[in-house]
C-alpha cells in the first residue's frame, strides 16, 4: 500500500518536472507546425479573410519557376559548400592529430574553430569586404599575379561559390573538432596491429580510419546538408538574392513571401516543403546511422 | 605508432599551421580594417596595417550613426535571459527524463527530440502571427518568445543527469528532502560543467540570431546587434571601415566567452558530433 503512493508519487513529480519544457516545445513548434499545415491550405486575402482553396497554392508554387530557381540556388549552394568542408575539416583533423604536442594541438584547434563563434552575418559581411570587386583584397591579390579583377557576389556565376566560402569558413572548424574526436577515439593498437601486419600509411588511412570516421562522416554529411538548405542569413546580409535571383535560395524566398509580400499561404507552402525535405533527409539518416559501427 | 620521420612531420606542422592562419586572416582582416580611414581603405597598393593602430574614429562614428550601444544591451539582455531560461527549464525536464518513470516518458522524449527536425522556418509564420496577436512584436519577450527552452538542451542534461548516481538522490529522499530541494541541491550542482555548456553555447546561439529578430523587431532602440549589422549595409555604397568596426563590437563579446569556455564548447560539439 505504502510503496504504491510512493510510486504515484514519483509519477507524478516525473511528469511534472518535464511538463513545463513539453507545454513550450507544443506552444512553440507542434502547434504552429500544425497551423503551416493548415494555413498552406488557405489563401489569405490581405486584411485578414482567408478562403480554403484545397491543394490550389501547392500547385501554385510548385509550378512556378522562381520557386525551382531557388530550390536550385540551394542544392547547388550545398553542393558546393557541403562535400569541401567535410574533405577539408578531415585533412585537417588529420593533420591536427598527427601533432604530437597536446597543447599545440589545441591552440592550432582553437584557430580553425574561433570561426564558428562569429555569426554568420558578421562573416559574410567580413567576406563580402574580402570580395568587394574595386577594393577587395581577393582582386588585389590576384591583380598581383596578373588575373583581371572579378566581380565575385555581384556575379551570376561566382556568387554561389563565393558564398559557398564563406559557408566552408564558417563550418570548418566546427567538423574539424567532430572528425579529432572521432580520430582520438580509435585505440591506438589497431595501428600497431596494421604495422605489424606490414600495411602502408595509405592503408592504413583507407582501410581503418576512414571506416571508423564512418559515424562522424555521416553525421556532418546531415549537419552539413541541413545547415546549407536552411541558408539565409549571409544571403540576407549581403546579395538579399541578387544578382537577378542568382542566389536567391529557398529560406530567403519564403521570408520575401511571407514578410516582405505577406502571400502567407504560399509561405506556408514553401515551410511545408522544407519541414517535409528535412524530415526525409533525417529519416535517410537514421536507417544508416543505426546500423552499429564495426569495430 | 611509429614516430613519422622528421621531414614529414615538419611539413604536418607547416601545412597545419598555414591553414590555421588562412582561416584566422579574414578576422585580422576585419580588425586592421576597422582601423584604417577611407582613404586608406581606397590605397593602393594595399597595405595590411592600418597608418595609425589608435585610430578609434570608425568606433566612434558607429556610436554616433546607431545606437550601437543599445543594440549589444538588447543582444546581452535577450541572450542572458535564454541562456538562463534554457538552463533551467531543460535541467528540470532533463532530470525527469532522466530519473523518474511515469507512463509516456519514452514517447514524450521523442517527441521532444524529433522537434529538432522541425526546421524553425517552417514554424515561424504562425509564430510571428501569434506574437502580434498578444500585442509582443517589438517587445524583448516578443524576441525572446521562441529561445526561452532549447531541445539541444534537454538532450544535454539528460544525458548528463543520467550518470549522476540515483543513490544520492535516494538518500537524500531518506533525509526528507522535497523533490525540488533535490533537484536544487543535489542534482545542479553535480552536473554543473553541463549546465556551463549549455549556458554558453544557448548564449552564443541567441546572440547571433538573425533571422527571428528580423521578424519581430521593427523599431530601431529594440534591435539586436546582428540587425544593427545589417542596418550598415542598407544603403548603396557600403563603408567597409564603419562596417568591420560595428562587426567587431559585435564578435568581441561573443569570442572573449568562447575563448573562455572553449573547454566546454568543444564538449558539447563533440556530443552533438558522436550521438546525433
Amino acid at each position: 500500500m505504502r510503496r504504491r503512493t510512493y510510486l504515484d508519487r514519483q509519477r507524478r513529480a516525473g511528469l511534472l518536472f518535464v511538463l513545463p519544457a513539453l507545454a513550450y516545445f507544443s506552444l512553440v513548434f507542434l502547434v504552429p507546425l500544425v497551423e503551416s499545415v493548415i494555413a498552406s491550405f488557405y489563401r489569405t486575402v490581405p486584411g485578414g479573410a482567408s478562403r480554403f482553396v484545397g491543394l490550389r497554392l501547392y500547385e501554385k508554387v510548385l509550378t512556378d519557376s522562381t520557386f525551382w530557381q531557388s530550390v536550385r540556388n540551394t542544392l547547388t549552394l550545398l553542393a558546393w559548400s557541403a562535400p569541401a568542408t567535410i574533405v577539408l575539416a578531415l585533412i585537417v583533423a588529420l593533420g591536427l592529430h598527427r601533432l604530437v604536442s597536446l597543447r599545440w594541438r589545441s591552440v592550432w584547434g582553437a584557430m580553425y574553430f574561433l570561426p564558428f563563434s562569429v555569426s554568420l552575418v558578421a562573416a559574410a559581411l567580413i567576406w563580402q569586404w574580402i570580395y568587394d570587386p574595386v577594393y577587395g583584397l581577393l582582386n588585389y591579390l590576384l591583380s598581383l599575379v596578373g588575373i583581371p579583377p572579378q566581380k565575385w557576389l555581384q556575379s551570376l556565376d561566382q556568387v554561389l561559390p563565393a558564398l559557398a566560402v564563406t559557408n566552408i569558413w564558417v563550418r570548418l572548424g566546427f567538423d574539424t573538432m567532430v572528425f579529432l574526436a572521432g580520430l582520438q577515439s580509435i585505440p591506438g593498437e589497431y595501428y600497431e596491429a596494421a604495422e605489424i601486419d606490414g600495411a602502408t600509411r595509405w592503408q592504413c588511412l583507407r582501410r581503418l580510419t576512414l571506416p571508423l570516421l564512418n559515424p562522424q562522416i555521416l553525421m556532418l554529411s546531415i549537419l552539413e546538408l541541413i545547415f546549407n538548405f536552411k541558408i539565409f542569413d549571409q544571403v540576407y546580409a549581403t546579395t538579399q538574392g541578387g544578382p537577378a535571383g542568382a542566389s536567391q535560395t529557398v529560406i530567403m524566398l519564403l521570408y520575401d513571401t511571407a514578410f516582405k509580400y505577406f502571400r502567407l499561404g504560399e509561405a506556408s507552402v514553401m515551410a511545408v516543403f522544407v519541414f517535409a525535405t528535412l524530415l526525409a533527409v533525417t529519416l535517410v539518416q537514421w536507417r544508416f546511422l543505426r546500423r552499429p559501427v564495426e569495430y | 605508432m611509429r614516430r613519422p620521420p622528421p621531414l614529414g612531420r615538419w611539413l604536418v606542422v607547416a601545412l597545419v599551421t598555414a591553414g590555421a592562419l588562412v582561416v584566422f586572416f579574414p578576422l585580422f582582416w576585419m580588425a586592421v580594417t576597422s582601423l584604417k580611414t577611407p582613404p586608406e581603405l581606397q590605397r593602393v597598393p594595399l597595405r595590411l596595417e592600418p597608418d595609425r593602430w589608435t585610430n578609434l574614429d570608425n568606433y566612434r562614428e558607429v556610436f554616433a550613426r546607431q545606437p550601437f550601444g543599445r543594440f549589444l544591451f538588447n543582444s546581452a539582455l535577450v541572450a542572458s535571459v535564454s541562456a538562463l531560461s534554457s538552463a533551467l527549464v531543460s535541467s528540470l525536464a532533463g532530470y525527469g527524463f532522466a530519473k523518474f518513470h511515469f507512463p509516456g516518458r519514452q514517447l514524450f522524449f521523442f517527441a521532444i527530440v524529433g522537434i529538432l527536425m522541425v526546421p524553425f522556418q517552417s514554424v515561424v509564420v504562425p509564430l510571428y502571427l501569434w506574437v502580434s496577436r498578444f500585442g509582443l512584436l517589438d517587445t524583448y519577450l516578443g524576441i525572446l518568445a521562441p529561445d526561452l527552452v532549447s531541445v539541444f538542451g534537454v538532450f544535454l542534461m539528460r544525458q548528463a543527469i543520467e550518470v549522476v548516481p540515483s543513490d544520492y538522490i535516494h538518500a537524500a529522499r531518506i533525509d526528507g528532502a522535497g523533490e525540488l530541494a533535490i533537484f536544487w541541491r543535489v542534482i545542479l550542482p553535480t552536473v554543473r560543467p553541463a549546465v556551463a555548456t549549455l549556458v554558453i553555447i544557448k548564449f552564443m546561439w541567441t546572440w547571433n540570431e538573425l533571422f527571428w529578430p528580423l521578424v519581430v523587431v521593427n523599431s530601431p532602440p529594440m534591435k539586436v546587434v546582428t540587425l544593427g549589422l545589417v542596418s550598415f549595409t542598407n544603403m548603396y555604397f557600403i563603408e567597409y571601415n564603419l562596417v568591420t568596426a560595428a562587426a567587431v563590437l559585435s564578435i568581441l563579446p561573443i569570442l572573449s566567452i568562447f575563448l573562455l569556455g572553449q573547454k566546454w564548447i568543444v564538449r558539447a560539439v563533440v556530443m552533438s558530433g558522436l550521438k546525433g
